[in-house]
C-alpha cells in the first residue's frame, strides 16, 4: 500500500540526510529530491502529503518548482519553503508556499511545522496523481 | 571637537590682537601728534618772539606733520593691502587645489565663483560655465536628488536655505551631471556674515564626493549578506545533527552524523578563508607571498583532497605537463579548491570532474572540465543567481588576477570547462 509522504527537496546531501533522519525518527514516510525537476518527477509518480522545498538549487530552483506544483495540484498540496535566503517570507506567500522555515532551524520547530501541514506522523493513504 | 574649540579661540584671539594693534597705532599717532605740537611749539617760542616768523614756522610744521602722517598712513595701508592680497591669493590657491567642489553664491543667490573641482565633479568644461547659475537652473541641469531618488526642490538646496535659516547645513544628495556618472555627494553650506546675527552676504557650498565610499559600503553589505547566506546551510547541518544526537543519543546516529559535521566544518573553514581573502582584496590589503610553484604536484594534491569527499563527484587529475609559475602556493590551492568545488556542485550525478595542466606558450593553463547539470528556462539557476551567492568564484577570480592571470568559463551544451591561465615568465608576474 502506498502512503502520501513528505518530499524533501534539498540539493545539499548532508542537510537532506539529517532532515530525512529527523522525519523518519518522528514516524513520517519520506522521499528526497535533489532539485526542482526531480521533485516534479517524484510528485508525478506519487503525490506527497507535504513538500519541504529549498530555494536555490541547480537545474530548477524552488520558485519555479513551487509554481509548477501549484499549477498541477492546486492548493491541496502543502508546500513549506526551507531556505537560507533573507526577507523571503512575502515572496514565498506570493508564489503559493504555505509557510517559510528559515535555515538554520531547530529540529523541534522543524517537526512542529511538518506536523502543522502534514498532520500526525502516521502513514496516511496515498492520493493518486492526476 | 576640542580642536574646533581651540581653533575658534585662536581665531577670536587674532581678532582681539588685530583690534589692539589698530588701537595701538591710533594711540601712538595721537601721542606723537600731541607731542609734536607741544614740543615744537615750546621749541619755537623759546627761539623767537617774532609773531610773524612764528606763524610761518607754525604753518611749515603743520605741513610737515601732514607730510609725515601721509607717509605713515601710506606705509600702513600698503602693508595691510599687501597682506590682504597675499591672504586672498593663498585662500584661492587652497580652494582651487582641494578635491572638494566649492561654490560661492552672491547676494543674488547665483553662483559667483566655482573652483575647478566643482567643474570636474559636475562634468563642466570649465568653472566659468557655472558662474551666474541660479538654483532652478542648477537643479534642471544637474538633477539634484535625495538618496531615495526624489528631486530636491531648488529652494531646499542647503546653499539657498542658509540665506534664510542660517547654518551651516549639511545633507547627502545624488547629482546627475549631463553625460556623466551619478555622484553621491555630501553637501555643507555656510553663510558668510560681516557681523554676527546679520543676514548672510554670501554662501559657501562645499560638495564632497562620497561615491566611492558609498559604493564600497554597498559592496560590503552585499558581501556580508552573501557570506551570511552561504554559512546558513552548513550551520543548519551541524545544528540539526547535534540536536538529533541530543534527543536520541545512539552510536549509529553519531557514526552517520560525524562525517557530515566534519564535512560541513571543512566547508565553513573554506568559506571563512574565502571571506578573508575577498574582504582583504576589497579593502586593498590582500598580500600574496610569491614563490616558484610546480603546478602538477599542487593540482594532483588538491584533486586528491577534493575527491576524498564521498558525497561529491569524483575528481581526476591528468597532468601532462608541469610548468612552474611564480605564485602564492596557499592562495593558488584555494583557487583550485573553489573551482573544483563549483564543478562538483554543478556537475551531473556520477560524472567525474577532470583537472588538466598544460603549457600554452608563456602561459600555464589549468582546466577543470565537467558535465554540467541542465538548467531549465525560467529557473533563477539559469540567470546565474545560483553561482552569484557562492563567493568562491569571486575569490578565485580575484586571486588569479592578482597573479597576472585570467579565469574564464566556457560552455558548449552540457560540457563546461573553467580555464585558469597563469603567466610562466617572470615579467608577467606581479
Amino acid at each position: 500500500m502506498m502512503y502520501a509522504d513528505v518530499l524533501v527537496v534539498e540539493d545539499d546531501p548532508d542537510l537532506a540526510d539529517v532532515m530525512l533522519l529527523a522525519l523518519r525518527e518522528a514516524g513520517y514516510p519520506v522521499r528526497c529530491a535533489g532539485n526542482g525537476r526531480e521533485a516534479l518527477d517524484a510528485a508525478a509518480k506519487q503525490l506527497p502529503g507535504l513538500v519541504l522545498l529549498d530555494v536555490l538549487m541547480p537545474v530548477m530552483d524552488g520558485w519555479q518548482c513551487a509554481r509548477e506544483l501549484r499549477a498541477r495540484y492546486g492548493r491541496t498540496l502543502p508546500i513549506v519553503v526551507v531556505t537560507a535566503a533573507e526577507h523571503i517570507r512575502s515572496r514565498g506567500h506570493e508564489l503559493g508556499a504555505d509557510d517559510v522555515l528559515p535555515k538554520p532551524f531547530d529540529i523541534d520547530e522543524f517537526l512542529r511545522t511538518v506536523a502543522r501541514y502534514y498532520g500526525a506522523p502516521h502513514p496516511a493513504p496515498s492520493v493518486a496523481a492526476p | 571637537m576640542e580642536a574646533v574649540w581651540s581653533a575658534l579661540a585662536e581665531q577670536r584671539g587674532k581678532v582681539m590682537s588685530e583690534r589692539r594693534f589698530a588701537l595701538g597705532i591710533a594711540a601712538a599717532f595721537a601721542i606723537a601728534g600731541v607731542a609734536w605740537v607741544l614740543l615744537t611749539d615750546v621749541l619755537l617760542y623759546s627761539l623767537t618772539s617774532d609773531r610773524a616768523l612764528a606763524a610761518r614756522f607754525e604753518t611749515a610744521k603743520g605741513w610737515l606733520f601732514v607730510l609725515f602722517s601721509s607717509v605713515v598712513i601710506y606705509l600702513l595701508a600698503h602693508r595691510s593691502a599687501a597682506r590682504l592680497v597675499r591672504a586672498r591669493a593663498a585662500m584661492m590657491a587652497v580652494v582651487d587645489s582641494i578635491a572638494d567642489g566649492v561654490l560661492l553664491l552672491g547676494r543674488d543667490r547665483h553662483v559667483a565663483y566655482a573652483n575647478p573641482a566643482a567643474a570636474r565633479m559636475l562634468n563642466c568644461d570649465s568653472a566659468a560655465e557655472l558662474i551666474g547659475m541660479s538654483a532652478p537652473v542648477f537643479s534642471r541641469r544637474f538633477r539634484i536628488s535625495y538618496p531615495n531618488g526624489a528631486l530636491v526642490p531648488p529652494e531646499r538646496f542647503a546653499s539657498q536655505r542658509v540665506f534664510d535659516e542660517g547654518g551651516p547645513l549639511k545633507y547627502k544628495a545624488l547629482v546627475h551631471p549631463p553625460h556623466g556618472r551619478e555622484l553621491v555627494v555630501s553637501v555643507v553650506a555656510a553663510g558668510v556674515r560681516i557681523l554676527a546675527g546679520t543676514t548672510a552676504e554670501m554662501v559657501v557650498s562645499v560638495m564632497h564626493d562620497i561615491t566611492e565610499s558609498e559604493n564600497l559600503e554597498h559592496l560590503r553589505e552585499q558581501f556580508f549578506a552573501a557570506a551570511a547566506h552561504a554559512l546558513k546551510t552548513p550551520v543548519a547541518v551541524i545544528k540539526a545533527n547535534a540536536q538529533l544526537m541530543l534527543r536520541s543519543p545512539r552510536p549509529e546516529h553519531a557514526d552517520d552524523a560525524m562525517p557530515a559535521i566534519v564535512r560541513q566544518c571543512n566547508r565553513i573553514d573554506r568559506m571563512v578563508q574565502n571571506m578573508l581573502v575577498l574582504s582583504r582584496a576589497r579593502s586593498r590589503t590582500l598580500r600574496l607571498h610569491f614563490d616558484e610553484v610546480e603546478l602538477a604536484p599542487l593540482v594532483a594534491q588538491v584533486a586528491r583532497e577534493m575527491a576524498f569527499d564521498e558525497r561529491r563527484n569524483d575528481v581526476h587529475a591528468e597532468v601532462g605537463a608541469s610548468p612552474r609559475v611564480l605564485a602564492d602556493r596557499e592562495r593558488l590551492a584555494l583557487v583550485l579548491r573553489n573551482v573544483i568545488e563549483d564543478a562538483q556542485r554543478g556537475s551531473a550525478a556520477g560524472t567525474p570532474v577532470t583537472v588538466r595542466v598544460t603549457q600554452q606558450g608563456d602561459d600555464a593553463e589549468i582546466t577543470v572540465g565537467y558535465q554540467a547539470l541542465p538548467v531549465e528556462d525560467g529557473s533563477s539557476a539559469a540567470d546565474d543567481e545560483y553561482d552569484k551567492l557562492g563567493i568562491g568564484r569571486s575569490v578565485a577570480e580575484t586571486i588569479v588576477e592578482a597573479h597576472g592571470g585570467a579565469l574564464r568559463a566556457e560552455r558548449s551544451g552540457l560540457d563546461a570547462t573553467a580555464h585558469i591561465c597563469l603567466p610562466i615568465s617572470m615579467e608577467a608576474s606581479p
